[in-house]
């Protein structure tokens, strides 16, 4: 086919471009401002576990384990929610009442996250506080908190999405194996959830994706302590005790000081570029499933 | 649908008026000086229509930084600018405008209150910070843990708070306790958490929630009333600035002028800081 030069696509060029060179910039950028920190700590940027400025000390490990471990908590706790949601109103509900739920659920998402972020410190934290007293946290600011808070917050999220993996195995399916003699709770188990996987893995991708970018509501409740590095991976105990994420890290008056001293400003533009490219491979990896799952249904 | 096109109409010319509207007048900083700041600009905006913006990303140092970058044209303060921060920012001269006087307070929660702790010294608050003390039962409270929300580094209440302890900011051992940034923040953790300590500005202490310890020096202890504050007999009070890059020009002119003059101060008052006049007057007297 000939390329056809006309305004709409030499337009669409032009933005694309732009996007991606901004990315790129943004990316590059931090790269470069980060240097100094990767040259003075290495690896252990990455591993180490203390971080004080004043000491020159930079490992990010406590953040990212931070960062890991409140999305991961929100996901685990929206993930089920959420697509119970999902399959309930593309499977059950008639198309008005599904929309209305819908349209009320995307309402949740477009909520301002310092909104969510001061009901968790109104509510959540006392809340958490109180439920886990028999284990004696030092207060109501700890992983958990923050991630409880983003399980509300990624919920419609991971749901709309699921919601359209579902709608997207077409209806013919649904009707054969009604057909073939399948009760609908059969046909939604055996067809319509393993057709639409890619897709509501892709949603739950996203919603991690947004959950660990999230600064503002995680910064007023996670407690912001630094070196909070558990003595085990595996163990659920350092999840009630207070936390530092990346975000939460970059949200602070910290980037303040940094500003200015050139290694100590490496070391949190490090971070910056660290969450960047976590974000970007869950994302990335949940728009690459979504394609998939597309292009599974239009072949 | 007549609607969209006069939406539009109206959102064209509604850009074009704010374009013709001049800069607001910016400013930028410490949670401790904004309230009578804000209310100024809240009277300065109704009675001679000036624009206003007050913000407070980042505290002090983020009012020194925004003013260094020329990002604002008042900086609020509530410590000095050090010779760092003026070797950070070569181009900006900072002037400091002295506007009245705050203490840090030690705040705990109700419980330790009750549970007879009253006062530290200095040696116990350094031992509380670096973590050799960590129950209440150690200074003769209550047998609870102690909850140390720190400010965080930067806020000008963490710089004064760390320059009495150690003498210099600097000097003060990197540590990683719960942090907390805003005074609101900072009032309202202390007051939902058991066995809960952390720095406040005093005025911000409103002995129903959360309570203002007194510090003991030489053997005596010295609570933060205005008095103690004005007369400097209590160690941890500070002067509250705000910032311009050379001297105050134009609105920001007009603005430091209202703040220091007899309204402004009275602005300072209300929000439970100490007034130059005030400031003068009971240091006077002793």
């Amino acid at each position: 086919m000939r390329l056809r030069w006309n305004m709409t696509r030499l337009s669409s060029w032009l933005f694309s471009a732009i996007a991606i060179a901004a990315i790129v910039a943004m990316a590059g950028l931090l790269v470069i401002e980060s240097v100094p920190v990767w040259k003075h700590e290495g690896a252990s940027f990455l591993t180490g576990t203390r971080w004080f400025f004043r000491q020159e000390e930079f490992g990010a490990a406590s953040m990212i384990y931070g960062s890991v471990a409140v999305a991961l908590i929100a996901l685990v706790l929206a993930a089920p929610l959420a697509l119970g949601a999902a399959v309930f109103s593309a499977e059950y509900l008639p198309r008005r009442a599904r929309l209305a739920l819908k349209v009320t659920i995307e309402l949740l998402a477009g909520v301002p996250s310092v909104v969510y972020g001061l009901l968790g410190i109104l509510l959540l934290r006392d809340w958490i506080y109180q439920v886990l007293e028999r284990f004696d946290p030092l207060s109501g600011d700890t992983l958990l908190t923050a991630g409880v808070l983003l399980a509300v917050m990624i919920l419609p999220t991971i749901m709309t999405l699921a919601d359209d993996a579902l709608r997207a195995v077409p209806g013919a399916q649904r009707v054969a194996a009604r057909g073939l003699g399948m009760t609908s709770t059969e046909a939604v188990l055996h067809v319509s959830l393993p057709q639409a996987a890619p897709g509501l893995l892709a949603a739950m991708l996203l919603g991690l994706g947004r959950a660990l970018g999230e600064t503002i509501a995680v910064f007023l409740v996670v407690g912001r302590q630094d070196n909070q590095w558990p003595e085990s991976l595996a163990s659920l105990r350092p999840l009630m005790e207070a936390g530092q994420t990346l975000t939460s890290k970059l949200g602070g008056s910290e980037t303040n000081i940094a500003y200015g001293q050139p290694l100590h400003w490496a070391a949190i533009t490090g971070l910056g570029l660290l969450l960047l490219g976590l974000v970007l491979v869950v994302t990335l990896a949940g728009v690459w499933l979504q394609r998939l799952a597309g292009k599974h249904h239009h072949v | 649908m007549k609607i969209i096109p006069t939406l539009t109409l109206l959102a064209t010319f509604s850009g074009l008026l704010s374009q013709v509207q001049a800069e607001p007048l910016k400013i930028n900083g410490s949670t401790t000086v904004n309230p009578p700041v804000a209310e100024a600009a809240e009277i300065l905006r109704s009675e001679r229509d000036i624009q206003i913006q007050v913000d407070t990303q980042g505290g002090s140092s983020g009012g020194i930084s925004m003013l260094g970058e020329d990002r604002v044209q008042l900086g609020m303060s509530s410590k000095h600018v050090s010779e760092s921060d003026r070797a950070k920012f070569p181009k900006c001269d900072f002037h400091e405008i002295h506007m009245g006087e705050d203490a840090v307070a030690l705040i705990v929660s109700k419980d330790v209150w009750q549970g007879g702790v009253k006062a530290l010294t200095k040696e116990q608050v350094a031992g509380i910070y670096e973590g050799r003390i960590k129950n209440w039962k150690q200074v003769g409270g209550p047998d609870q843990r102690i909850a140390f929300f720190n400010k965080e580094p930067g806020r000008g209440t963490w710089e004064v708070f760390a320059h009495w302890v150690y003498g210099d900011a600097k000097k003060a051992p990197q540590v990683s306790h719960l942090e907390v940034g805003g005074n609101e923040e900072a009032r309202n953790k202390v007051a939902s958490t058991r066995g809960a300590l952390s720095q406040l500005s005093s005025s911000w202490a409103d002995g129903k929630t959360v309570f203002a310890l007194s510090l003991k020096v030489d053997g005596k202890d010295i609570a933060p009333t205005s008095e103690n504050i004005a007369t400097h007999a209590y160690p941890l009070s500070r002067p509250l600035f705000l910032l311009s890059n050379g001297e105050p020009q134009g609105e920001a002119k007009a603005f430091v002028e209202f703040l220091l003059g007899e309204r402004g101060q009275e602005l300072v008052k209300k929000h439970g800081y100490l007034s130059l006049a005030q400031l003068k007057g009971e240091a006077a007297a002793k």
